[in-house]
């Protein structure tokens, strides 16, 4: 944990905000780093000599130094340059320190010259001089918040100086007056503004230093008597309080642990040492071979320290500040102040869960969560490696977050212990062996492993090992390395939640790796590496000192966002980074995982989604475009360029060469069309090559394309071009090109190429042409040149068939997006298909049409056939009685094979009597025997299928050896406190199943289709003393449940009759009628009431019989039907109100109330005797006695039974 | 005679059959072949030194492919086995052992097998006396028996997958313990059909249906018609409530292609 800043430093100070410190230098140069990077920021060099004081303003960019030219200098290191000197000194100037509390602009300073002086550094004047040393003066400093200064010198006193009187001054009207006076007026009032409150004495030799603590009366002091000593003060007196020995040279400097019982000390021992304030006892000691310390300071706020030595300076932390953390699924388990913490990321709830054993003074260094067993290793490093340790802990089941349990843990020494298997955890001893222990903490096994400084967590039965310059997977079973990637110094391990990838962390490198430990890519940073998680997608997110960062596994890599402070990354879910703070608070961050999911979705082709951020916009820009050029996404880059430009030379990139047409088309460049002209052509796109040879006027190519596409048309267009721009060996060319002779020998003879014109002629046969050439030779000058016998003629082949359509392409692969792209005008994908399936699905009246899918269903059940005669069928094997102690008599090789046990569905027979769990288990004949006896069940046909199904859900497999028929399991509804006897099955029917399906009965009834109703309400209904429930109040709802299907199946039963009923005769016409008006006093659903009560209106009325369809009407009226619906029947309201009277008289009294006969469909007007189904309640006429019931179809009307059981509840 | 411990792992040796035999028992068969490819290339010395004293042994396993293959040679085959044990056997040939055991375990004579087997003491012959005597509803004498192998070597692969069968036959909170084991293999090796199946009825035992149901797909999509992948999402449909058709799809792809497996039989029983 040390940063090491390479420069001799005299003195240094922490920037109280920034990751800054300045060191003063021997040669008189300042120095500003940022310790996280190790980087020189800045140099200010004006001293002359060795710089021994240095001090941040806390509030403006100033600091102040101090050295042996006599000089104290304030700087502005924003403008870095130094704002004024203050001189008049006449010694080495030892320390100087800002007075932290504004608006008081002090500045201390101490001296050689035996004193110390207060400047007020705003009006650059001495304010104070603080005599009383008579020695050196090595150190003076302000009380961080009181009117006091501490000093130490070489006259072995420590002093404190009450500085009050100053301060009131300096607040004071005449304190400008007074500052004016100068130093030559100092001994004048020094004594009375500054005086020495306490004189420490003790220390034998001179002092080096001297510190106030942070907030206790406290003084500590370092001095060449080689001891610290403490002191304690109070406004009369001060006194030693004790001394730390140990040093054994020179004390240089202690201070204060800004907020923990310690001190901190060094010196020319070339030791740094941490001391125990209150037990004044050595914690901790760390050493240098070479350097002697000089200087040791504290961060204001961070767990920092620094100190100067002969060669350079060290940063340092003094503990560890990374929390000991494990993640699974949902939960962090992390060590904060004793305790181990559990965070549910889901709901944040943070409860410590137990307390830890405490003896030891480190903290914990590492956790391996057990999930199977709720069990944790904590590792516990030692500064001595050797004397490392870590605790077994069971974590308790429950526990008081504000108290929680401190349960016995098992220690042992080890280095690290990370489990293997649920019931296993391996531990590097101090002898790097690796030892296997059990849940007891008993060695199980010594395995031999390579050399290795550390393991790691790497899923069930294998280990990283690291050694010195890799990590090698390790399988702890087999006893053999599988596989090593070379990466020097892992520091941490990370997997990803399948355990498919994993990250290893080193302090400058991040290596991600397959299950295999094949490397996928490794990353460098410069700055230290903290930690990281793998998010859901497979994209691992790290953090830096100072970033947030992601990898691919393909090994892209970036920033997210920057951190003030370090974190350690606990988790990521979508735009949450949840993390640990130095502090050990769990954070959750907020990222955008934008452009790591767009390169992701890149990566894995996953171009719709790509597409859609495309769409959404949220990325366009520079970079990602040159991002996407430069991996090979052209395509993809164009569709975030607006600019023509960049559009076009994507385009080309892409070989997409409308795209680039229409950019040239906007550009209009010549540039641009040579370039489309040249891509065009290598893909034999010659239209689009034609279209740019005629932008760029390239004649002679465009000439050129026309010939050897054979459109003479245009080439002959092209000859007269060039004639009239007076391009005469274009013009020749094209005459050539076309095999026009005669053109030629115009075009000759025009340019006076008289004896060529001649010759092209005669050669070609025009005898005509030639002649008259021929007479304008002159024969005095002019010879006629011979024509060679032997010519051939150049006549260019005529075109066969020229080609007016393009060559075939060049095939580019067109990729996704150019689909993407065209569809992106379309408005509604698809629509049109869902509008038409929508719409089958509503007719008219908006009820649901059929469904097909549960018409097949019902084919299936339907399957059963006749009369399905199960008593006979069904004998279950006899039950074997078990001898007890019968087993196994393997003594003597004498072999008795034991007898068959009792198997767990014969337990639920023995210990249930509701039904279903006799179908379960398979014993039919004795849930039959339930059946009947409880709701008088005489005909189980329609039993079978209900039967067939709760079997098949009774049993479940698994595979035991291989080629071996499987094992069967079965699932019990009271499994966890069942014990080996009291078993019953998970029954898997649930009331609200069955209330669910009813549903589907509606929308059949309401499109009409009873019969399929009623065989869906029927097996409902028989379900329902297949049923299991809890509570009184489910019972009363399986009861209601089988009402309802009840009402439903005498409701529609009657009315399939009804419709096949003639209608010839008045009599026939008034019993359907009567029957319309029974089904009205069915228990219906309002949807349903309505249509039947339209029905009976209707009939009703038009039998005449007014009064009854009155009532119907109004009726109808209360259960607010559709306005089409309410209009209707108010209109025949009004007309029945005409004539309140029945024409007809029936068999219907609405004013009696009745039941229904389910049989003969009459009334069974109260008081009148009348049987019942035991299942359904269904009514009859006594004469029904003994039949089934045509309801349930399977029950005996008036049998006497026990009646439905569902619940347990109802056998106590 | 002494005869050498099929388990290799107990000893300090690397095994380096140990993948092939890994895979074979986890229910990977296509690695497994592949695995004994590779082994065979790579240690042709050793398959040569096991080809030259294991003629007895390969005649086992032919054995008991004929009896799988043919369903007309079977009593005859079971008859000659009857023979064979009548006589003294080579307990040392442990491959003979488990051969004539899972003949007899396909015969439902558990008698035989029981008997077969309790001449062995390698680990698999003990595994597969712990099936038979699940299969028995015999859970007490399965511990016991589980007991000895884990005393001979907790940690190997087969020991680890007896305890979770035994742990799914005692129920209660040893389920949640077995599920671990094939899940802990399913992280470890790969996520078979045989794990995947286990990790199911693990869950179903504790009521814990949704759970199943990922595993069972994860099952199914690996292999659409693995009979006991759609054993188990018959059970599993009707508990989490799906309408009856997705259950009766299953049922009927099971009887289509699957008639002979032992649930198909007992359940068709049934319906006669």
């Amino acid at each position: 944990h040390l940063s090491h800043i390479q420069s001799q430093a005299q003195a240094h100070v922490f920037h109280p905000k920034r990751p800054w410190i300045l060191a003063s230098l021997h040669n008189g140069v300042i120095q500003l780093w940022d310790y996280r990077m190790c980087t020189l920021i800045d140099k200010f060099d004006e001293h002359d000599g060795p710089v021994r004081g240095i001090d941040f303003h806390k509030q403006q960019p100033l600091f102040v130094s101090g050295g042996d030219d006599y000089k104290i200098k304030v700087w502005n290191y924003k403008l870095r340059r130094c704002l004024f000197t203050l001189l008049g000194h006449l010694d080495y100037i030892r320390t100087t320190f800002f007075h932290h509390v504004s608006p008081f602009s002090f500045l201390l300073a101490s001296l050689h010259d035996q004193t110390i002086r207060i400047w007020n550094w705003q009006s650059r004047t001495c304010v104070c001089v603080l005599t009383g040393h008579n020695h050196y003066v090595m150190c003076a400093q302000f009380h961080p918040s009181e009117d006091l200064v501490v000093s130490a010198s070489l006259d072995q006193t420590v002093r404190v100086w009450d500085i009050s009187g100053l301060r009131k001054k300096n607040l004071s009207p005449s304190a400008v007056e007074t500052e004016v006076r100068g130093i030559s007026g100092v001994d004048l009032f020094g004594a009375s503004d500054a005086v020495v409150k306490h004189v420490l004495e003790g220390h034998d030799r001179g002092v080096n230093w001297a510190a106030f603590h942070p907030s206790m009366p406290l003084i500590v002091s370092g001095a060449d008597d080689r001891q610290v000593k403490i002191w304690r003060m109070n406004e009369s007196k001060a006194w030693e309080l004790d001394t730390c020995r140990g040093h054994y040279n020179n004390v240089s400097c202690a201070v204060f642990h800004p907020r923990q019982e310690l001190i901190l000390s060094n010196s020319e021992d070339k030791s740094i040492r941490v001391w125990d304030m209150s037990k004044r006892t050595g914690v901790q000691t760390f050493r240098r071979d070479h350097d002697r310390f000089w200087v040791l300071g504290a961060h204001p706020n961070l767990n920092l320290f620094a100190a100067g030595h002969d060669s350079g300076m060290l940063v340092f932390k003094l503990e560890r500040e990374r929390p000991a953390y494990a993640v699974y699924g949902n939960m962090l388990y992390y060590v904060k102040d004793r305790f181990l913490r559990q965070l549910d990321f889901s709901s944040s709830k943070d409860t410590a869960v137990m307390q830890l054993r405490s003896g030891s003074k480190f903290p914990v260094f590492s956790m391996s969560y057990n999930p199977a067993e709720n069990a944790v290793l904590l590792c516990t490093r030692a500064t001595n490696l050797e004397n490392s340790t870590y605790d077994l802990y069971s974590i308790p089941k429950e526990s008081d977050s504000q108290n929680p349990d401190a349960p016995e843990g098992k220690r042992s020494s080890g280095l690290t212990a990370v489990w293997v298997a649920r019931n296993r955890f391996a531990v590097l001893d101090r002898m790097h062996s690796l030892l296997i222990k059990n849940l007891k903490n008993e060695i199980v096994k010594k395995v031999q492993v390579p050399s290795c400084e550390e393991i790691f967590y790497a899923g069930t039965g294998s280990l990283l090992l690291r050694d010195a310059d890799g990590v090698t997977l390790f399988d702890v079973q087999q006893k053999r390395s599988l596989a090593t990637v070379k990466i020097a110094k892992v520091k941490y391990v990370v997997w990803s939640a399948d355990t498919s990838h994993v990250a290893l962390l080193a302090k400058h490198a991040i290596m991600i790796c397959n299950r295999k430990l094949e490397s996928l890519c490794s990353i460098h940073e410069n700055i230290r590496v903290k930690s990281g998680a793998w998010d859901e997608s497979g994209v691992f997110i790290y953090t830096t000192s100072n970033h947030i960062k992601y990898a691919l596994t393909s090994g892209d890599h970036g920033i997210i966002r920057t951190l003030d402070l370090p974190i350690y990354v606990t988790r990521v879910r979508g735009n949450s980074v949840y993390c640990l703070d130095r502090e050990c608070r769990p954070r959750v961050l907020n990222i955008d995982p934008t452009e790591y999911r767009f390169k992701l979705a890149l990566v894995n082709r996953k171009y719709e989604e790509v597409l859609h951020m495309v769409r959404n916009a949220k990325l366009v820009g520079q970079s990602i475009i040159a991002y996407l050029q430069k991996k090979g996404y052209p395509e993809v880059a164009l569709h975030f360029v607006k600019d023509e430009k960049t559009r076009f030379s994507l385009a080309l990139e892409c070989g997409n060469i409308e795209v680039a047409l229409e950019a040239a088309k906007a550009l209009d460049e010549r540039g641009c069309w040579e370039r489309l002209g040249e891509a065009a052509l290598l893909q034999g796109h010659h239209q689009v090559v034609e279209m740019c040879y005629q932008r760029t006027k390239n004649f002679d190519k465009l000439t050129f394309l026309y010939l050897i596409t054979g459109n003479l048309a245009k080439l002959r267009k092209m000859m007269k071009i060039a004639e009239i721009r007076k391009d005469m060996s274009g013009h020749y060319q094209g005459a050539l090109y076309l095999g026009d002779v005669s053109e030629r020998v115009r075009i000759l003879k025009n340019c006076g190429q008289k004896s060529l014109a001649y010759l092209t002629a005669a050669t070609h046969g025009m005898d005509e042409e030639a002649e008259a050439l021929k007479e304008t030779f002159d024969p005095e000058k002019d010879t006629v040149p011979e024509v060679d016998p032997n010519a051939q003629l150049l006549q260019p082949p005529p075109p066969i068939n020229p080609l007016d359509t393009n060559w075939p392409l060049l095939t580019v692969s067109k990729g996704f997006f150019e689909g993407m792209a065209a569809d992106m005008d379309v408005d509604a994908p698809g629509g049109e298909g869902w509008g038409e399936d929508a719409e089958l699905q509503l007719d008219e009246d908006g009820f649901m049409d059929a469904q097909d899918g549960l018409g097949e269903e019902g084919g299936a059940t339907k399957e059963e056939g006749g009369g399905w005669e199960v008593e006979e069928d069904l004998d279950l094997p006899p039950e074997l009685e078990l001898p007890a102690g019968a087993g196994v008599g393997a003594e003597d090789g004498f072999f008795v094979p034991p007898t068959k046990g009792m198997s767990p569905t014969q337990l639920w027979c023995n210990n249930s009597q509701l039904p279903v769990d006799h179908v379960l288990a398979g014993s039919f004949e004795t849930a039959m025997r339930l059946l009947h006896d409880q709701v008088g069940v005489v005909q189980f046909g329609p039993y079978k299928q209900l039967f067939m199904q709760t079997l098949s859900r009774g049993r479940t497999c698994y595979l035991g050896l291989p080629s071996l028929p499987c094992l069967r399991g079965n699932p019990q509804r009271n499994w966890k406190d069942c014990g080996a006897k009291q078993g019953l099955p998970a029954v898997g029917l649930r009331l609200s199943d069955l209330i669910a399906r009813l549903q589907q009965c509606y929308q059949l009834t309401t499109a009409g289709r009873f019969e399929e109703a009623v065989e869906r309400f029927r097996t409902i209904l028989l379900s329902v003393p297949l049923l299991v429930v809890d509570n009184k109040q489910e019972i009363a709802e399986a009861q209601q449940l089988i009402t309802i299907c009840r009402e439903y199946i005498v409701g529609l039963t009657m009315e399939t009759e009804r419709k096949k009923l003639p209608k010839d005769t008045l009599d026939q016409q008034k019993r359907l009628c009567e029957m319309a008006a029974y089904f009205t006093h069915c228990s219906l659903q309002p949807v349903h009431m309505v249509l039947v009560l339209r029905t009976a209106l209707n009939l009703f009325f038009k039998l005449k019989n007014f009064k009854t369809a009155a009532s119907f009407a109004r009726r109808l009226l209360e259960l607010g039907p559709k306005p089409e619906v309410a209009q209707q029947t108010r209109k025949i309201l009004a007309a029945c109100e005409k004539t309140l009277t029945d024409a007809h008289q029936l068999n219907y009294d609405p004013h009696n109330p009745f039941d229904l006969c389910a049989a003969s469909y009459t009334p069974l007007y109260r008081g009148r005797p009348v049987e019942k189904c035991p299942l359904s309640g269904a009514c009859y006429c006594p004469p029904y006695k003994g039949q089934v019931c045509r309801v349930t179809q399977v029950t005996e009307i008036g049998k006497d039974v026990i009646g439905l059981r569902v619940s347990p509840l109802q056998f106590r | 005679g002494p005869h050498p411990s099929p388990n290799v792992l107990t000893g300090g040796d690397v095994d380096e059959l140990f993948d092939v035999k890994n895979a074979y028992y986890i229910g990977s068969y296509q690695q497994c072949i592949n695995e004994a490819q590779k082994v065979k290339r790579k240690y042709a010395v050793v398959m040569d030194d096991i080809k030259a004293s294991s003629s007895p042994e390969l005649q086992a396993v032919k054995m008991f492919a004929e009896y799988r293959a043919n369903e007309g040679k079977r009593d005859a085959i079971v008859a000659e086995l009857d023979k064979k044990m009548s006589k003294n056997v080579d307990v040392a040939n442990t491959t003979f052992l488990l051969m004539a055991a899972s003949i007899y375990y396909h015969e439902m004579n558990s008698d035989a097998a029981l008997r077969t087997l309790h001449q062995g003491e390698s680990l698999e012959c003990m595994a597969m006396t712990i099936q038979v005597l699940l299969s028995l509803d015999r859970v007490d004498l399965a511990r016991k028996e589980l007991k000895k192998m884990q005393e001979q070597d907790e940690d190997a692969t087969l020991t680890q997958l007896s305890t979770a069968w035994v742990n799914i036959a005692v129920g209660g909170e040893k389920l949640q313990d077995a599920y671990y084991i094939f899940q802990e293999m399913s992280d470890k090796y790969s996520p078979t059909l045989l794990l995947l199946n286990g990790q199911a009825a693990c869950h179903m035992a504790q009521n814990k249906w949704e759970e199943a149901e990922g595993v069972l797909q994860e099952a199914l999509d690996k292999d659409s018609s693995h009979p006991e992948t759609l054993i188990n999402l018959i059970v599993l449909t009707q508990h989490l409530g799906k309408a009856p058709e997705v259950t009766n799809r299953y049922l009927s792809q099971l009887k289509d292609a699957h008639r002979a497996h032992p649930f198909l039989k007992d359940y068709l029983t049934k319906v006669r």
